[in-house]
């Protein structure tokens, strides 16, 4: 994360209500900051309210009650300013495939008051960023999903907006092109830019953002830094798996100190489990603990938290995308 | 933001909707050929109608019904525009310019000064196309940039009707549905046969279709005839369109964004 750039939150959300036709509530009370400079992943399954929150901090739908400012700007009394300081890729990018890369990023220029010689040098700037220099002169529609992603963040970033959102960015990319993506994101957070993610994918929350929001239902039910989350529903586990079972008894005494072993399992009688906040950091000292107390050990396995865990807890349900890019980063 | 600004807008937004449409043959098919086809039927079929008595006296009965088909390209210019604003906003591009800071006028603006070039482009092609097969224009060159003008402003009414129709149900299948409609217009219109020549049921409808003040206009112009039509008429019913509709189409907007 980048140096914060001012005391005043990027995004400031309060009591906000999103009541559709029907009286269905996509979002539903919510209360969200976001610093500057900070990445925030929103992270919740489809329908959960994450692409009306986007919309409403984009301006591109009303509250039904509630504030929201981004940038400082309430988005409602003062949408202009706030689409002046924002920048946009929405969920499945909405490009015109009838027109070159290029010419879509000069008219976003032109739509932000840039000149023609300005949004010119800005595209070409932007289509080497975004490593489609090559691919500048030809329709949109022959671009692979990874390119149409690539340039639907260029095209948010013509104007060098404060606050940047991206709506489930790589969903439906490939692994190669959801590692770039996500490098280009931090680095563009690196220079500044307040990042607002939404996205379904666990992975990506935790690689990417400093602070993740779970939404369910159109509720905020747990928010914080990836580690705070994780550490809050409980401390790592070590899986100790011994030679002979009978050795179980000295075990257990001999880790004590280390940290809380769970009840002996009748079913697993070679196996003592120990929870530690040290996580793997624990391995050589429970090693070293057991062999002092001449307890022969087959295997030892760490068992940590991860997200998926922490939706389970605060959701009652797991994420459907849960484990689906582990070879992207 | 000033007007020098909305101004880069609405030719930003004007080009890309001019060439776009120049990129998608389903629009070509409607705007381009579609016309002349017309065109040469009705020039090959109903010539004989130039040897009736109330049929007026003119040099030739290609030259007398290109008017009409000038016409159809406005309204089939119009209501294409319109289809690619219902396009825009069923698949999500209409977002990322609302999304933009720029006026809300200046989007409909925008699509209206597409809709305006795509008919100069297609009025110049049907003069062209005429000449080469035998029309003469006695209005002269004068006469030809006249009606350019005017094919281009009631191109741009009929855009703003299209265009408020999309902004108010973004549904471009019922866009593509109304296509039967615009010869509704078309014939309720004088366009290919004298106003005196129309049965009487179309002869009453005429008087209130705009269409007809501006096809006599363009007939008067190219003829260098004003008893075919006044221009001043025919640019009064063109301008009343075009500013009421681009209205209508605004409206529309503001009661679309209303409703977010």
């Amino acid at each position: 994360m980048s140096v914060p750039q001012s005391s005043a939150p990027a995004v400031e959300v309060r009591e906000l209500v999103r009541e559709y036709k029907g009286g269905i509530r996509a979002v539903d009370g919510l209360d969200l900051d976001v610093a500057p400079g900070e990445i925030y992943g929103f992270l919740g399954p489809n329908g959960a309210g994450k692409t009306t929150l986007v919309r409403i901090l984009t301006t591109l739908l009303r509250p039904t009650s509630g504030t929201a400012r981004v940038a400082g700007h309430d988005v409602v009394a003062h949408a202009d300013a706030v689409r002046r300081s924002i920048g946009v890729a929405l969920q499945e990018a909405a490009i015109d495939p009838l027109m070159t890369g290029r010419e879509l990023l000069r008219m976003q220029g032109a739509l932000h008051g840039l000149r023609g010689s300005a949004a010119q040098e800005r595209a070409v700037s932007l289509l080497e960023r975004v490593g489609l220099t090559q691919a500048a002169d030809r329709r949109v529609g022959g671009y692979s999903g990874g390119m149409r992603r690539r340039l639907d963040l260029a095209l948010a970033l013509v104007h060098r907006p404060n606050v940047l959102f991206l709506d489930e960015p790589t969903t439906g990319l490939d692994p190669t092109s959801r590692g770039a993506l996500w490098r280009e994101v931090r680095s563009l957070n690196d220079e500044g830019t307040t990042v607002f993610l939404t996205t379904q994918y666990l992975e990506e929350a935790e690689q990417l953002a400093d602070r993740v929001g779970i939404i369910a239902a159109g509720r905020l039910v747990a928010e914080g830094t990836p580690d705070v989350l994780k550490a809050r529903i409980g401390e790592p586990m070590l899986h100790v798996e011994l030679a002979e079972a009978d050795s179980a008894g000295r075990a257990r005494e001999a880790l004590g100190g280390l940290g809380k072993v769970e009840p002996a399992d009748p079913g697993a009688p070679t196996r003592v489990v120990l929870r530690t906040a040290a996580g793997k950091g624990a391995i050589a000292p429970v090693i070293r603990a057991l062999d002092e107390h001449g307890v022969v050990v087959e295997s030892v396995e760490v068992e940590t938290p991860t997200l998926d865990d922490v939706f389970a807890a605060v959701t009652g349900s797991h994420l459907e995308g849960a484990g689906a890019v582990e070879a992207a980063a | 933001m000033n007007a020098a600004r909305e101004g880069r807008v609405v030719l930003a937004l004007g080009r890309r909707s001019l060439s776009v449409q120049f990129r998608r043959a389903q629009l070509l098919m409607p705007t381009f050929v579609l016309p002349l086809m017309l065109l040469a039927v009705i020039a090959s079929g109903t010539s004989a109608a130039q040897d009736l008595r109330e049929f007026p006296d003119v040099a030739s009965y290609l030259a007398f019904i290109v008017p009409g088909t000038i016409i159809q390209g406005a309204l089939l210019a119009g209501l294409t525009s319109g289809a690619a604003l219902a396009a825009d906003i069923e698949f999500g591009f209409f977002d990322r310019l609302l999304a933009a800071p720029v006026r809300r006028t200046s989007l409909v603006i925008g699509r209206q000064a597409g809709t305006l070039g795509l008919s100069v482009l297609q009025t110049v092609f049907f003069l062209l196309v005429a000449l080469v097969f035998g029309a003469r224009f006695p209005g002269g060159v004068d006469a030809a940039l006249a009606t350019i003008v005017l094919a281009g402003i009631t191109a741009v009414g009929l855009g703003g009707i299209a265009a408020a129709i999309a902004l108010r149900t973004g549904s471009l299948a019922l866009l593509q549905s109304i296509f039967p409609f615009v010869f509704v217009l078309l014939f309720t219109a004088p366009a290919f046969f004298p106003r005196e020549l129309l049965t009487p049921v179309l002869r009453d409808a005429a008087v209130y279709n705009p269409l007809t003040y501006v096809v006599e206009a363009v007939r008067g112009l190219l003829a260098g005839d004003s008893a075919l039509g006044d221009p001043w008429v025919g640019l009064a019913a063109a301008l009343g369109l075009a500013i009421a509709t681009t209205a209508l189409a605004t409206f529309a907007l503001a009661q679309r964004l209303r409703s977010l």
